[in-house]
């Protein structure tokens, strides 16, 4: 097979030699067409993205960024916080909470990657610019038939006057043997079967990239989360916190899951973390011991250096890539 | 005789209900407890020793069922629900009968008295999965998601999940017509091995940013330390990094690999692809095989639903295009399409190389006589996602997908870094799908709502796009593509934009058509159009 291999050779004389060389490295380079492999072995095109396990591979100082970052948000986190509560009963407590305990979050993250999520009852029905602090951010994650319903909402003049939509995150399956593959939503109009989730990411209040770093950290992370093979059996994927996590350094966090997930996807709890859920499968949520917490804590992350170092930031820093 | 004591669980019997749980429940026992406990005591030899006395074997016998009774009772109660019985109160054992046994708690309260002796034949995997399962919130969870714990509700669920994802018969003939007639491409995989790439790296020679040769000599040295690189290196594809004299390899790779403008400066690591040459020819040869087929396939076709009848005689048009300003352009004289493509260049705020178009001009165009019935992909980004949404609205079609193109590096991977965008970086575009009317004729669901391909150069969208039309509406309907560019004409399609070259027209009444409009045009105005030049 290697027969004329080691044999010296230049120049012309080897050409003929050389066209049995198995090993001779192709001139022209090899574009794979991934949606037509798919047509043809039913093996879905984001199976064959190199960096789905580790999404900063190849950039050392990147992961040494979200290894940092790690370590910092989980210094400063508070118990993991659970409140399960039935659906009918979440705005009443939130209202409860607004107007009694005084409690804000800077971060609310309200839904999870499932099909029949009342969000559009608690965005109507609770008066959600008092539940989050300026500047803070919501998060919304449904199905993209779910975000494309709400639109309507989010645009109208009402809302898109105290939030101000800053990204659209998309979460996709690794197949459609995932937990998280949106099977119910391929109705008969669909065109391509569905294989994402979408979040719709909004800002209240004034954050400015360049001058805030001590409330945002911008550019760290992508508007795209990939189904990764160890998730831990989990309704909510963890990617869907870090995610927010790493781009706001508040310390209160909500998350709002207006939805029966059932038992087969636990929703579990986290650091850093109130989850309001009918299935989250801790109940342990006071506010005073929360707001003790957080008193202790600070309601943001304290500035780290080699952080701030690593971190992308604005051209007008003037700094070298 | 009192081998029991009230307060301590029968172990034994646990184990017992554990290993025969489907024994017990199914016919003939079919749950009764009399005859669980005499099976039971079967088991334990306690049956075995015959006595002539038979008021002795009576109360031996009544002793022996009222132990095994109150021992069943007690662990039913230890964990309410893990036995439970057909009628809520029953004083007397004789009519007492079970209607399910809940495997996995009891396990798990066996477990929890004599740890580390599951019974049930898992002694040795639960062993093994100790350190595993350390948390009791992943051994209650283990329980409930076996089957051995699912309830006829849901079980009935589960049926039923199973009959709503079976897919009608129009869907997978659809698939497998798009099988059939797809054209096959050579397919490589990437070598995702770690080692590959830097053992490989140190047998290439490199000379002009080009891999000049790989030493076969050196490989075959190489696999006694790696076992199957010289397999890999000449089955998949693979990157090796470049090393040159500024190169700082601990700084990680380059944002932009191949597309990098300071190839000959930069200090981060670059890659060259190795594929060998002969890798390529095979596969191309395997697939003209196929393709030939697919040719035939294509005039054998018995599915035909959507699609032309004569598919396989009828020619496809050639390319059509007309160079234009669509902001002005007289849409009426193009006709009615099955399908419509936008790629309008969005006024974001930023300095593009091409002149941007703004949100009221792009959805004051009158994209709404294009189409009776059919669909329309409008590429979309940030804040024009909204933008896109409404502009459909108002042509009349309803939003229906949202299809997202994955931009992947030279090595495959997601761009994740360079600061592509404003609050998060962009490691994707949007492409709005919508629909108008419903029309019958199109073939759904043969692709998903994803395209993983590699960015090209600036704004220029991924061509998988266009198989993925293709497979929707047949190869012979008609097709426009607005604000396309030289490289979008191809075969089947009518491409508009200013920045095409010239026009070429085939269909008579557009050719017609669009001679009469640039006369009225003419008339209207003497100075003629710039762009109808």
């Amino acid at each position: 097979m290697l027969s004329d291999r080691g044999r010296p050779k230049n120049g012309n004389e080897s050409t003929r030699k050389k066209k049995s060389n198995p090993l001779k490295p192709s001139p022209q380079p090899h574009h794979n067409d991934y949606t037509e492999n798919y047509i043809h072995t039913t093996v879905p095109p984001q199976r064959y993205i190199k960096n789905s396990e580790n999404q900063v591979e190849g950039y050392p100082n990147l992961q040494k960024l979200f290894r940092l970052k790690e370590r910092h948000v989980a210094k400063n986190a508070t118990t993991p916080f659970g409140c399960k509560i039935d659906i009918d009963a979440m705005v009443p407590t939130l209202n409860h909470w607004i107007s009694d305990e005084r409690m804000v979050f800077d971060v609310v993250m309200i839904g999870c990657l499932t099909e029949n999520q009342f969000i559009y009852q608690i965005l109507t029905s609770l008066p959600i610019h008092k539940l989050i602090t300026k500047p803070g951010f919501l998060l919304i994650w449904g199905s993209a038939q779910k975000i494309n319903e709400l639109t309507k909402l989010l645009q109208s003049e009402a809302w898109s006057k105290k939030f101000r939509k800053s990204e659209e995150l998309v979460f996709i399956p690794v197949d459609k043997s995932s937990p998280f593959y949106p099977s119910l939503d391929n109705d008969d109009q669909t065109l391509f079967e569905k294989m994402q989730w979408h979040c719709w990411m909004c800002i209240t209040g004034t954050v400015r990239r360049a001058t805030d770093g001590h409330l945002i950290h911008c550019n760290v992370d992508t508007d795209l989360a990939l189904e990764t093979n160890d998730q831990q059996h989990s309704a909510v994927p963890a990617h869907l916190y870090k995610i927010a996590e790493n781009f706001s350094t508040a310390t209160r966090r909500l998350h709002i899951i207006p939805a029966r997930t059932g038992t087969e996807m636990p929703v579990r709890v986290r650091p850093g973390w109130v989850i309001m859920s009918p299935d989250v499968m801790l109940n342990n949520f006071e506010c005073a011991r929360y707001l003790a917490e957080i008193s202790k804590i600070g309601t943001h992350l304290p500035a780290k250096n080699d952080i701030e170092s690593l971190r992308p930031k604005s051209p007008t820093q003037k700094r070298l890539t | 005789m009192t081998q029991y004591t009230s307060n301590v669980l029968n172990l034994e019997l646990i184990r017992f209900l554990v290993e025969q749980d489907t024994a017990i429940l199914t016919p003939p026992v079919m749950g009764k407890v009399a005859d669980i406990e005499l099976w039971y005591a079967k088991e334990r030899g306690e049956l075995e020793s015959r006595t002539v006395d038979v008021e002795e074997a009576f109360t031996r016998a009544s002793a022996r069922r009222s132990r095994f009774w109150g021992d069943l009772r007690e662990i039913a109660a230890c964990s309410p629900g893990c036995i439970s019985f057909t009628s809520q109160d029953v004083p007397c054992p004789r009519d007492a009968v079970i209607n399910y046994v809940d495997v996995q708690t009891l396990r798990i309260m066996y477990e929890s008295v004599s740890p580390g002796h599951a019974p049930g034949g898992h002694q040795q995997q639960s062993k093994a999965e100790q350190p595993k399962m350390t948390l009791l919130v992943d051994r209650l969870l283990e329980a409930l998601n076996s089957t051995a714990a699912q309830t006829p509700n849901q079980q009935t669920l589960a049926r039923l999940e199973q009959v709503l994802a079976e897919k009608p018969a129009s869907y997978v003939l659809g698939r497998e017509r798009a099988q059939k007639l797809t054209h096959h491409s050579s397919f490589i995989p990437i070598c995702g091995h770690r080692n590959h790439s830097q053992v490989l790296s140190s047998l290439c020679t490199i000379s002009n940013n080009k891999i000049a040769a790989l030493d076969g000599n050196k490989l075959q040295n190489a696999d006694q330390g790696c076992p199957g690189i010289a397999k890999c290196a000449q089955s998949k594809i693979h990157y090796i990094p470049i090393s040159k004299p500024q190169t700082d390899s601990s700084l990680g790779d380059c944002s932009y690999l191949d597309t990098c403008h300071k190839m000959n400066s930069c200090r981060y690591v670059h890659y060259l692809q190795y594929v060998p040459e002969s890798l390529v020819n095979n596969a191309a040869h395997r697939n003209q095989e196929k393709n030939q087929q697919s040719k035939l396939n294509q005039a054998i076709c018995l599915y035909t639903r959507g699609f032309r009848c004569a598919g396989a005689t009828a020619p496809q048009l050639p390319a059509q295009w007309i160079q234009c300003d669509v902001r002005k352009f007289d849409f009426t004289v193009l006709g009615k399409f099955s399908v419509v493509v936008a790629d309008p260049a969005w006024n974001i705020r930023m300095n593009l190389p091409y002149g941007t178009c703004n949100d009221s001009e792009l959805s004051n165009l009158p994209l709404d006589i294009l189409q009776n019935e059919g669909i329309i992909f409008l590429w979309v980004t940030g804040r024009a996602i909204e933008v896109g949404k409404e502009s459909l609205q108002k042509w009349g079609y309803e939003v229906c997908n949202e299809i997202s193109w994955i931009k992947t590096n030279q090595l495959g991977r997601t761009i994740v870094t360079g600061r592509t965008g404003h609050w998060l970086n962009h490691s994707k575009e949007h492409l709005l799908a919508g629909i108008k009317g419903s029309p019958q004729w199109l073939n759904k669901q043969s692709d998903v709502d994803l395209i993983v391909s590699a960015s090209r150069e600036t704004s220029r969208k991924p061509d998988e796009l266009y198989g993925m039309i293709e497979r929707l509406v047949g190869p012979h309907a008609r097709k426009l593509e607005i604000f396309g560019r030289d490289h979008n004409t191809r075969p089947g399609w009518f491409t508009i934009g200013n920045q095409i070259n010239g026009e070429n027209i085939c269909e008579i009444d557009v050719k017609f058509k669009y001679r009469n409009s640039l006369r009225r045009r003419k008339s209207q105005r003497p100075i003629p159009h710039p762009t109808t030049v």
